[in-house]
């Protein structure tokens, strides 16, 4: 293997698994079968255009992005979420229709063309004996960083048993205390979050249009069917699986048969294993 | 009366949505009985328009056409029947995945169709070939479709009268309690499929000919998402709501899409407020309107007619425990379980809780399979059946918390269950089936003190537990099986209750001469009613005898004090 | 004096329809108030009206004095009002440890292990793998070692052997010793009759006995037992 694909397989498989980490909190937790995933990946990304139109500096993308998801996610979950959990099949379809507001509303406002964003970090590095973009490279590592620090914090923090009490039994939890609204409220405004700064940071790095969302909200689905829902590992094992066959793939024959493998293997497991790799408990 | 009135380009453009509307009252059908969502269905009106393209193409002769088209629907019908029991085969409930199954599949599909460009032309799709029958696509062809919808709505019309409704729903109801009742349930959810998709493949072959081009599109994730929608909007219940549905969302965009530029913003908003506040849909608030004015006019209770006796078990007998081990991940539930009942007569397990109790029962109805070892009833080994079997081997269940169809009437409930071991294939679909009635069970519902009233039409979760109970008992020996098996009837049931129960049971034994296997805490009830007691600890059989000499067993009074209500 | 937990006139039930009507009952700290009745006559509503799962459509509920009918369920559990439901008790997805550890509580559980070995067992193992009985002693378990005030208890006898349901009945007794209030609704007598300070029986959603468990015989609770 030559270093670019190498490291192009970190930058996939480390990118995807921070999209589709927002997803195993909504759906995997929560179990909201969210297809508006993808539209809150969109909406970060539009983070630099909103901040530029705006006429603010650019040193406010960030507060820009996370302001504009939060508050998004927050109406929304007030407003519809909330009357879904523990349906859900009405959840696909109610978010379905929230992906078609939000993707309608960005086009509404920035129209339907292509808009693209620099890095803030420009030229490349030498790494492994390739040149490869700077940008990236700093990505991979933070992301890498990020859900060290993401783990460590899961296994010392008892948020992640409440949610699972939460969701497994609504009532019993309200009984021994425990303030579902806000909890609900704040996982899934947590995990619309996660997704708004994963579209920001791919921003510099491709296409932003209002119909991006969809192709990474059907990776991140397939991520966690093949990882398994529920655990930060099998999120990783899902999302270097389905990112490495298909980049692999792409690389070797075309992208056309990465595709149809990726979607292949997603059905098998879905079948065999529906509970994925790893179906554990925390 | 469409193109007389208004024109053949709109009649054109209905023809269009009445041909979506098809397709979506097949997910409709699927949708709202069997609970299972199929997110795929333009895979099955991809594969037929596609289908249609080229044999329209190849230029038969209308006969040789339907003869091809009929071929399409029924290997599409076998396809999906193959795909959906394969894949609910040894589950019991309907989970995300098989939506997410038919989700991937749509998608490999529109992929192949846009990439195989010999076979479908690619991207840019099959055209240029002539109409079914070179009918008229602006005049004769509106009625075509027409007719196909009106025959779609019949045929599902009258199976909402039939039996066989009501075992569709049953599955999204409670599934583990239809397998029970000996329902293979993959096989109900296959056929429910296999229906939903001959007719989207329908609509496929009728979009084929009427649009005269067929793209990937036809075929892909888009139209599926959109079917579900138009089948969400107008609701999943009633069969002409996906129609309403098409129609009337088909029609307003036409309409509105280009004049008004927050339309699609509008529709989003509408969809998701009809899936929060109406989800049955524009048809469910139209029907309720219409019972406002004219309301419904309470029907007779039909009478009853004697129900055909069960299937003979063939497998009677005492049942046996041969060094059963039952592990679940690295916890010991059974350990070396061995026993023999009596071939008739009633045994009673007692024993602490967690001692293995239900899971024995749950080893004998094969809802948990054994780590090793044989279960035997008569002549026949039974560890390796599933669920669905336990009742043709002759065994019925009551569960440990009462198990029903909660959605529905008691008289529906009572309806299904006279069907267990009882129905043929083709009772499912006569309507007398549901008019059954068996003697034992109008013997048990005359008794005057046994809660259930026929009477009540709401679904019988608004029961209390303890009435439950007693529904679930009338259920499960409506069937009539040689061995029954009972997870503590008389759990949540005051002191009369109780008595009232364990009498039902002793008269079920001794109408029927079979085995009554019952868990029991209560040692006063344990006491009157058992031949044979077995008393279980630590997964283990601690002692199998009568009950004076297992009472005074020194091992059974160091585990187990008992005591009364 | 104001009694700890003290329900006036309650009328509620499931949205429009009303299950108990006109229900007014008085628990003071260090009684148990027995609550029984025929199955269906209003028992879990009760249950779930004093702990917040259901909101009555008329009357009030205060907690030493202070109203708390219009609460949701986890500040009424601030407040002190512990609950055990009928069904769905334990968070099946949970180990045994962690259904333990979630809530707020006032001691650890090991004096319970004593009495439900079971429980210490099987801390590691997921609750939902246990057996129907044993759910019903973890969960009991847990709403004994909270920090409340107020239990209420909705047929925490279903399905437990004879042994367990005295065991229950003496950490009840010790609760009840330490200051607490309890609301028992069981239907059965043996379990009942054991620690009940006070009877309430309920008939069709209405209050038919309302005595201090001194005045009244077994014949009695009986009577509005029967069928």
């Amino acid at each position: 293997m030559s270093p670019v694909l190498v490291l192009n397989l970190a930058w996939q498989i480390c990118t995807l698994a921070l999209v589709a980490l927002g997803l195993a909190i909504v759906f995997g937790k929560l179990r909201i079968m969210n297809m508006a995933h993808g539209e809150f990946v969109m909406i970060g990304a539009y983070a630099p255009v909103i901040t530029s139109s705006l006429g603010l500096p650019d040193w406010l993308t960030i507060p820009v992005c996370l302001l504009t998801v939060t508050f998004t996610a927050f109406v929304l979950e007030r407003l519809i979420i909330r009357h879904l959990y523990g349906r859900m099949f009405d959840s696909l379809l109610a978010t379905w229709g929230i992906a078609i507001l939000l993707r309608e509303a960005v086009e509404l406002i920035f129209g339907r063309g292509y808009q693209s964003v620099s890095p803030p970090l420009a030229g490349t590095l030498h790494v492994l004996g390739a040149d490869y973009p700077a940008y990236r490279i700093a990505v991979v590592i933070g992301i890498i960083a990020g859900f060290a620090a993401l783990y460590w914090w899961n296994t010392r923090s008892r948020v992640a048993i409440r949610i699972k009490a939460m969701v497994g039994n609504p009532e019993l939890a309200e009984a021994i205390g425990i303030n579902t609204a806000r909890l609900s409220a704040g996982a899934f405004v947590f995990g619309c979050v996660t997704a708004g700064l994963a579209g920001l940071i791919l921003a510099p790095t491709i296409r932003i249009e209002p119909m991006m969302g969809l192709d990474y909200l059907v990776r991140s689905f397939f991520a966690l069917v093949v990882g398994g829902l529920g655990s930060l590992e099998g999120l990783g094992i899902g999302a270097g699986i389905i990112a490495g066959t298909q980049s692999l793939l792409g690389a070797i024959a075309n992208q056309t048969y990465g595709y149809l493998a990726v979607l292949t293997l997603s059905i098998l497991f879905l079948w065999l294993k529906p509970d994925g790799i790893r179906s554990s408990s925390r | 009366m469409i193109p007389e009135l208004f024109g053949d380009f709109l009649a054109y453009q209905i023809g269009l949505y009445l041909i979506y509307g098809i397709a979506a009252q097949g997910i409709g059908f699927l949708w709202g009985k069997t609970g299972v969502l199929p997110l795929g269905q333009a895979l099955f009106f991809g594969i037929a328009a596609y289908l249609t393209a080229i044999t329209l193409r190849a230029g038969n002769g209308l006969v040789l056409d339907l003869f091809l088209a009929a071929a399409v629907l029924i290997a599409i019908s076998v396809f999906a029947f193959a795909l959906a029991a394969l894949i609910f085969r040894g589950r019991n409930e309907s989970g995300p995945y098989f939506s997410l199954i038919t989700l991937a599949l749509v998608m490999i599909g529109e992929q192949i169709a846009g990439t195989a460009t010999d076979l479908t032309g690619g991207f840019n799709g099959m055209s240029g070939y002539p109409s079914l029958g070179n009918i008229d696509l602006f005049d004769g062809y509106y009625y075509v479709i027409v007719a196909a919808t009106v025959v779609v709505s019949l045929l599902l019309f009258v199976l909402n009268r039939l039996p066989a409704n009501l075992v569709a729903r049953a599955v999204a109801d409670n599934e583990p309690r239809l397998q029970l009742l000996g329902f293979p349930t993959h096989v109900v959810k296959g056929a429910a499929f296999a229906l939903s998709a001959a007719i989207a493949a329908l609509a496929g072959g009728l979009f084929a000919s009427h649009q005269g081009i067929v793209t990937p599109t036809s075929m892909g994730f888009g139209l599926s998402a959109e079917l579900v929608i138009l089948t969400a909007v107008g609701g999943r219940i009633h069969v002409l709501g996906p129609l309403i549905g098409a129609v009337i969302v088909g029609w307003a965009s036409a309409e509105l899409r280009d004049s008004f530029p927050y339309w699609e913003l509008c529709m989003a908003v509408a969809f998701i407020l009809v899936v929060l506040k109406a989800p049955g849909g524009i048809a469910e608030l139209l029907e309720t309107a219409y019972r406002h004015i004219w309301p419904e006019r309470v029907g007779r209770q039909p009478g009853y007619i004697a129900a055909p006796p069960t299937k003979s078990a063939g497998l009677t007998g005492p049942l046996r425990f041969e060094d059963v081990h039952l592990k679940i991940g690295v916890v010991r539930i059974l350990n070396r379980v061995s026993f023999e009942t009596p071939a008739k007569g009633i045994v009673s397990v007692i024993g602490p809780n967690g001692a293995g109790k239900t899971s024995t029962l749950n080893t004998v109805t094969g809802n948990l399979r054994v780590t090793s070892g044989k279960i035997v009833l008569g002549e026949h080994a039974i560890d390796s059946r599933p669920p669905y079997m336990a009742l043709h081997s002759g065994i019925g269940r009551k569960l440990q918390v009462p198990s029903v169809f909660f959605s529905m009437s008691v008289s529906e409930n009572l309806a299904i269950a006279m069907m267990a071991n009882r129905a043929r294939l083709v009772d499912l679909f006569r309507p007398s089936t549901c008019q059954w009635r068996s003697r034992s069970l109008s013997g048990m519902l005359a008794h005057s003190s046994v809660p259930l009233h026929e009477g009540i039409v709401q679904p019988v979760e608004h029961l209390p537990q303890g009435h439950r109970q007693f529904l679930e008992f009338a259920m499960t020996i409506a069937a009539e099986p040689q061995v029954l098996l009972l997870d503590e009837p008389c759990a949540g049931l005051s002191s009369d209750e109780t008595a009232l129960m364990t009498n039902l049971v002793r008269e079920y034994q001794a109408d029927t001469g079979g085995l009554v296997i019952v868990i029991e805490h209560d040692m006063s009830i344990v006491e009157a009613i058992s031949d044979k007691v077995i008393v279980m600890h630590l997964g283990q059989v601690l002692a199998f005898d009568t009950f004076e000499k297992v009472r005074s067993n020194p091992d059974v009074q160091a585990v187990y004090a008992g005591g009364t209500k | 004096m104001t009694a700890l937990l003290e329900i006036d006139m309650l009328t509620g039930g499931y949205r429009d329809t009303n299950v108990l009507f006109n229900v007014s009952a008085r628990v003071d700290a260090g009684s148990v108030l027995g609550v029984f009745g025929r199955n269906g006559v209003g028992k879990t509503t009760l249950a779930r009206l004093v702990q917040g799962s259901l909101i009555a459509n008329k009357g009030d509920i205060r907690l030493e004095g202070r109203p708390v009918g219009a609460l949701p369920a986890h500040v009424r559990r601030e407040r002190g009002i512990g609950y055990m439901p009928q069904t769905s008790m334990v968070f099946d997805d949970l180990t045994v440890r962690e259904n333990l550890n979630l809530g707020r509580n006032r001691e650890a559980p090991d004096r319970y292990f004593e009495r439900f070995p079971r429980l210490a067992e099987r801390l590691d193992q997921p609750a939902g793998t246990m057996s129907g009985g044993e759910r019903k002693i973890l969960a009991f378990a847990r709403a004994m070692i909270e920090d409340t005030r107020l239990i209420v208890l909705d047929e925490p006898s279903e399905g437990v052997q004879p042994e367990n349901i005295e065991h229950m009945a003496e950490c009840l007794k010790d609760r009840a010793e330490a200051g607490a209030a309890i609301v028992l609704c069981e239907q059965n007598l043996t379990f009942l009759t054991r620690i009940s300070s006070w009877y309430l029986g309920l008939d069709a959603g209405s209050v038919v006995l309302d005595k201090p468990a001194a005045e009244v015989s077994v014949v009695e609770l009986r009577s509005i037992l029967s069928l």
